[in-house]
């Protein structure tokens, strides 16, 4: 765990019109006027959440610098505090009606749109979950069961990663007889899902955040819209 | 029998609602004031806008003062300044000069609301400048300026773009010996926190402060709105010095929620003085005999539970000459007083059908 240090402006380096420009850009969603208020410092949102048991991190913090329009710390929060947040809410009991955790939300979405290198640092890991979602409409699949991957799943993993097609179908419903994938995702739910991830943006956002992930996505997903009847193309 | 006229020293708001309830039970007020206009504080000093409502404090002050000025049972004195006092309930004489005349004055009972005075921060053990730099100001500096719509630098006449309050400057603290709160301040700060952000929106405001005391409503209706609709930022934290930097005023402080010293620079530093007794105050209590607290305020002798009988029967105190009292206090202070005056007067008498 590192040290949170606020104590000085640590990206001297980012101008402040920069800096304004990501933090108009936050203030400019449209949740923020129902996310902020005014912070008292009462500190409930730290008491409620549990990432500040484990980490150097505050949802107080984070309020009370969106609230005091503090232009160098929100945006040293940006990079070294969002992240840190488990976005569970616990912090939406604030008396003021603030929700931190929102505020992050879009703080990171600012954070990703805009290329920060910190969100791609931080998003980094979640590549591969992140790959199987978008491109298999489904998350932890069981092939991802390794015996050396996840040693903690127990003494039987060898033996069921072994024989995992006759594991799988041993399950009653049909649509768990899959490896490859968590369920079997029909086909024209998975066109859907790339149409959406097309057409929100979202596809945007993992060109800015890991371009070699959107590389292998947009071939994936191309290629299967083709086939669908579909004539798109994502750059 | 009792002299049933009920004399009231001092003219602010305290003096005036108790000279209009007792005028309205048909009795008759002696209304001393040592000015030539009634209104105390808030006239002297030219409050811009009142706490919590931010009326015009002028507006508000000639409504409330309307229905007493033409009124046969209000005596008012003005240019009149109490200088002894004798005799007991029922029956005070009360001495005077009036207009350069000494008179005397008859009344079964007394009212004192000869209120506070703002604590001066050149007495205090802080290094803000207060007769350094011109542009450190107080509360009520701050007043005329907003009154005026003209609020900029004192020292060279422009817009100022950073501004920051200091709270609890004269209280709360051990070593000026004002170990009270002065109640008012927080909300006072507050309202014209709001009043700059009206005035020159492109300056930002801080308030740097112990705890922001805003009992009740002034809660939602000046706290709030400050902060989410005016933007004021409320810092947790004290400054303990003021120096100058070029043209601008360095402030030295915590920012304690972010768990950080601060040196910032200001172009005007308001700083929230706190009440003090009058001069009136300390001599009525001399006068009349009544018992004073450590702090020099008249000293009420019932608790939470009455707020306005002294130690002397018949001599009843109301308002800010009791203590820190904001507008709320003071006017249902008065109202109070004017009941138990005239009770002291009437008690035992049959009620005429």
């Amino acid at each position: 765990m590192t040290a949170l240090d606020i104590s000085v402006n640590k990206y001297s380096d980012v101008s402040y019109e920069e800096k304004e420009r990501l933090f108009e850009e936050a203030k400019a969603d449209g949740r923020w006027d129902h996310i902020l208020y005014g912070c008292y410092e009462c500190g409930i949102c730290v008491a409620a959440c549990p990432s500040a048991r484990f980490y150097d991190f505050s949802p107080r913090l984070i309020a009370q610098a969106v609230s005091r329009e503090d232009v160098d710390l929100v945006y040293t929060l940006m990079n070294d505090s969002v992240w840190d947040c488990s976005q569970c809410f616990s912090c939406d009991r604030c008396p003021r009606q603030n929700s931190p955790g929102q505020i992050i939300t879009v703080l990171r979405e600012v954070a990703v749109r805009n290329g920060l290198q910190t969100a791609k640092q931080a998003l980094e890991g979640y590549g591969r979950i992140i790959y199987k979602i978008m491109s298999t409409g489904s998350q932890v699949s069981p092939d991802m069961l390794q015996p050396d991957a996840f040693p903690d799943w127990g003494k039987h993993v060898h033996e069921i990663s072994e024989n995992l097609d006759v594991w799988r179908k041993a399950l009653p419903p049909e649509t768990l007889h899959t490896i490859e994938t968590g369920w079997k995702v029909d086909e024209k739910t998975i066109i859907e899902l790339y149409l959406i991830w097309h057409m929100t943006g979202v596809m945007d956002l993992i060109e800015g955040i890991d371009e070699g992930l959107f590389m292998i996505l947009v071939d994936v997903m191309e290629e299967r819209l083709e086939e669908a009847g579909y004539d798109v193309t994502f750059d | 029998m009792a002299n049933q006229n009920i004399l009231i020293i001092g003219g602010g708001v305290a003096g005036i609602e108790a000279a209009k309830g007792i005028a309205d039970l048909g009795y008759k007020a002696i209304l001393v004031e040592k000015r030539d206009r009634l209104g105390g504080n808030p006239d002297e000093q030219q409050y811009a806008a009142l706490t919590p409502d931010l009326r015009d404090t002028q507006e508000a002050l000639d409504e409330m003062m309307a229905p007493m000025l033409n009124n046969p049972n209000v005596d008012i004195r003005y240019n009149t300044l109490v200088t002894g006092a004798s005799g007991s309930a029922g029956n005070f004489k009360v001495k005077a000069i009036s207009a350069g005349k000494e008179v005397e004055m008859e009344a079964g009972a007394v009212i004192v609301a000869t209120g506070f005075t703002h604590f001066d921060p050149g007495r205090e053990t802080q290094k803000y400048g207060y007769y350094e730099h011109d542009d450190v100001l107080t509360l009520t500096d701050a007043e005329k300026l907003l009154k005026a719509h003209k609020f900029v630098r004192p020292s060279n006449g422009e817009v100022p773009k950073r501004i920051c309050f200091i709270q609890c400057v004269g209280s709360r603290d051990r070593q000026i010996g004002n170990e009270y709160c002065s109640k008012v301040c927080c909300g006072i700060s507050s309202k014209q926190a709001i009043e700059v952000r009206q005035q020159v929106p492109g300056c930002k405001v801080f308030i740097f402060y112990i705890d922001m005391r805003m009992y009740g409503y002034w809660e939602n209706e000046i706290y709030w709105p400050a902060q989410e609709k005016y933007k004021v930022n409320y810092v947790k934290g004290m400054a303990t010095e003021i120096v100058k930097r070029g043209d601008k005023l360095l402030v030295k402080g915590e920012d304690t929620t972010m768990r950080r010293p601060m040196e910032v620079e200001m172009d005007m530093v308001i700083l929230a003085v706190g009440m003090e007794p009058s001069e009136g105050t300390k001599l009525m209590a001399e006068y009349f005999g009544l018992k004073q607290n450590k702090y020099n305020f008249i000293e009420t002798t019932g608790g939470p539970l009455d707020t306005v009988s002294t130690n002397v029967p018949g001599v009843f105190a109301a308002g800010a000459c009791t203590g820190p009292a904001d507008l709320e206090d003071s006017v249902s202070a008065a109202g109070l007083a004017a009941m138990k005056a005239l009770a002291s007067v009437r008690k035992s008498q049959p009620v005429l059908a």
